[in-house]
């Protein structure tokens, strides 16, 4: 199955080229910025330098080490596949959006040894397990592409925290992503980087969820200094909670792109966007928010809200947040703002003996905090505030 | 205290403030009542600094020490308080947090040493209590979703934590049922004594009930234009202010 994919990927691509700025979801991040990496050999690796515990699985270069797997606390209550032995297509295949994106499919044609990993039925954790990305690199302008797929079966309670590495030489990393949540599952999964890299990264990720399902996506981005990362979730049935909470930092010259889509599909089911970015020096963010409420989802309650912190006139934040409603019984929100710190605010502060630079950094950490504050797990919501700290500081 | 010689202000080349001259010694309570639009917010943000006001003449003097120049900051540390007309909110910023960095502020500018938050919470409970308010009320941000008596208050609060030289109270008794009006009046009753100085603009007689001043001054169109006592206030109770104009 796999090789079928890979070979009509490879056409594709190959049919559609790097994606150009006509086509609404690379406006405003330009594909150039990828064509310099390609696929190398990658030599032998090292991970002396990783400790792991029995909550971590770790993947390298985007391949579950399964040393690290033997080792696992829940090993019994997870199944673990290859992805080249899935014959069955449906799980292989994303949404429709991500089939037709050109960069897609150059991944597509291109990884290898990813996993198919499945969290059994009433699998429930107390502590998040950590999925650790160590990208290791010795090569300069290499891409490294990765595929796996997460099933969360019925009833199962899970959290999450992924964490990336980026290790020696600056890569791109390709990395697609495709959870299934069955019935009545629970997902919190948060994301974030470690470490200061000059990483690309392209991420694709897609949630197909069923019935009566809650998933809290959570990220904070600072470090690649070129980034893109669709998001797409499908509510297939009724009674399902999504929420996605963003916070992005951006300095120097680093470009950041959130592109999400999330389509309505069931009656009764709520999404939640919230993505802040705050941006220095000539740093740029986009966000392409879109929700769609197909014919018959009645009862969505959904909203969208994006807001911008300009902390340099040299930095550009680039909006778009869209909604499209088939139904009429529903409600849905969405709104944007784009500008720089309030100079009323500063003034009340400063007007209280608060000199300056600690007023504005306490309304930058409020401006973040909003979004933080959202986070699902508190850890997450620690680990956030002391990089936030260091990012306003620093 | 405050001497002010012929202030001059303006916002985008329109001139507000035309020269005052005001002189508030230790020890006294002065008011300001004027029409609307007259300068008297002005008046109030250019001696805590706003710099969206342009100073075009004249200086401020606090203690002999120059602040005309001063930043909005320094100001603040040097004893001016401002009781904002309209406070902004700000979410996001606990007023626990924001009350405690502004003491510490002014702790460390006075050689003194910073209050640990424990300290802290025991000097705002107190303070609290007496304005009529929960302790949850330092939980919430900054004037964020206070009622109009929670953000005149929340004021007052911020005045007798951080016991400055010189409060200015912007209408401060606007907006207030009479209970909160009384609580308002009680704090800066509280915060009164010989050795600071209370400057109140207002548009009533009803705080002066509580709070008696020394001196009033009738501002009309950016300058003080009359000078007097209480009866002053009662008289443009009564009359307005079109009899000042020749
Ligand atoms: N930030 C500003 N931008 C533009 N104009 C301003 C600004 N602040 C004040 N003004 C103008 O300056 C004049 C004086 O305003 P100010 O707020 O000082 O009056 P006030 O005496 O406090 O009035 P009120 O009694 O209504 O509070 C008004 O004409 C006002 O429109
Ligand atoms: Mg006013």
């Amino acid at each position: 199955m796999i090789d079928t994919l890979k070979k009509t990927s490879l056409e594709f691509f190959h049919k559609q080229g790097y994606p150009n700025k006509k086509l609404e979801n690379w406006k405003f991040t330009s594909s150039k910025n990828f064509k310099k990496f390609s696929k190398k050999e990658i030599s032998d690796i090292s991970i002396a330098n990783i400790s792991t515990d029995e909550t971590t699985l770790l993947f390298i270069n985007g391949k579950l080490c399964l040393n690290t797997f033997k080792n696992f606390r829940y090993r019994d209550n997870i199944e673990i596949n290859e992805l080249a032995n899935i014959e069955e297509k449906a799980i292989l295949t994303f949404s429709d959006t991500f089939m037709n994106d050109a960069m897609f499919n150059l991944g597509m044609s291109e990884f290898d040894g990813g996993h198919y990993i499945k969290f059994k039925k009433q699998m429930n954790v107390e502590d998040p397990i950590k999925i650790v990305n160590l990208f290791q690199n010795d090569t300069s302008d290499r891409r490294i592409v990765s595929f796996n797929i997460f099933h969360f079966e019925e009833g199962s309670q899970i959290s999450i925290i992924e964490k990336d590495i980026n290790e020696g030489a600056p890569s791109f990393n390709l990395k697609m992503n495709k959870f299934i949540c069955d019935n009545a599952s629970n997902l919190n999964f948060a994301k974030y980087v470690e470490g200061k890299s000059d990483c690309h990264l392209l991420s694709y990720s897609y949630y197909k969820v069923r019935k009566d399902v809650c998933i809290n996506m959570d990220s904070m981005n600072k470090d690649a200094i070129f980034s893109k990362e669709f998001i797409e979730i499908d509510l297939n049935n009724t009674g399902s909670d999504a929420k996605v909470n963003i916070l992005n930092l951006v300095k120097d010259e680093q470009h950041l792109d959130n592109n999400i889509l999330i389509n309505h599909n069931a009656e009764h089911c709520t999404s939640f966007q919230h993505v802040r970015n705050i941006l220095d020096n000539k740093s740029s963010a986009v966000f392409n928010g879109k929700v769609i409420v197909a014919e018959g989802a009645q009862q969505t309650d959904s909203n969208q809200s994006n807001k911008n912190l300009l902390l340099s006139l040299n930095s550009t934040a680039f909006s778009n947040p869209q909604l499209e409603i088939y139904a009429d019984d529903v409600s849905c929100g969405h709104g944007s703002t784009t500008g720089a710190l309030d100079e009323n605010s500063i003034f009340y502060l400063r007007a209280r003996g608060i000199d300056q630079s600690s007023a504005q950094k306490m309304l930058i950490k409020a401006f973040a905090k909003e979004v933080i504050d959202e986070f699902s797990l508190s850890s997450v919501q620690d680990i956030s505030e002391i990089a936030l700290d260091r990012w306003i500081d620093g | 205290m405050i001497k002010i010689e012929n202030l001059k202000a303006s916002i985008d080349d329109k001139d507000i403030l035309k020269g005052i001259n005001l002189d508030i010694p230790a020890g006294e309570v002065h008011v300001i009542m004027g029409r609307n639009g007259s300068g008297k917010s002005t008046l109030a943000n250019v001696i805590a600094g706003n710099e969206t006001y342009e100073v075009d003449g004249g200086n401020i003097t606090m203690e002999d020490t120059d602040i005309t120049e001063m930043s909005i900051e320094n100001r603040a540390l040097e004893g001016i308080f401002l009781c904002f007309q309209y406070p902004v909110a700000i979410p996001g910023v606990s007023m626990a947090y924001f009350l405690r960095s502004a003491l510490n502020a002014h702790r460390k500018y006075q050689g003194k040493e910073e209050m640990d938050a424990l300290e802290f919470l025991n000097k705002a409970k107190a303070i609290l209590s007496e304005l009529g308010l929960d302790d949850s009320f330092l939980k919430r941000s900054i004037n964020d979703g206070f009622s109009g008596g929670e953000k005149k208050k929340s004021e007052i609060l911020q005045l007798l934590t951080i016991d400055p030289k010189l409060a200015v109270l912007d209408e401060t008794d606007s907006g207030l049922d009479v209970d909160a009006l009384r609580t308002v009046a009680k704090g800066v009753n509280k915060f009164k004594n010989e050795n600071n100085s209370v400057l109140i603009i207002t548009h009533y007689q009803r705080l002066l009930d509580y709070i008696k001043p020394d001196v009033v001054h009738l501002m009309i169109d950016g300058q003080i234009v009359k000078t007097g006592d209480m009866s002053l206030v009662e008289k443009v109770e009564k009359d307005g202010y079109s009899w000042l104009e020749k």
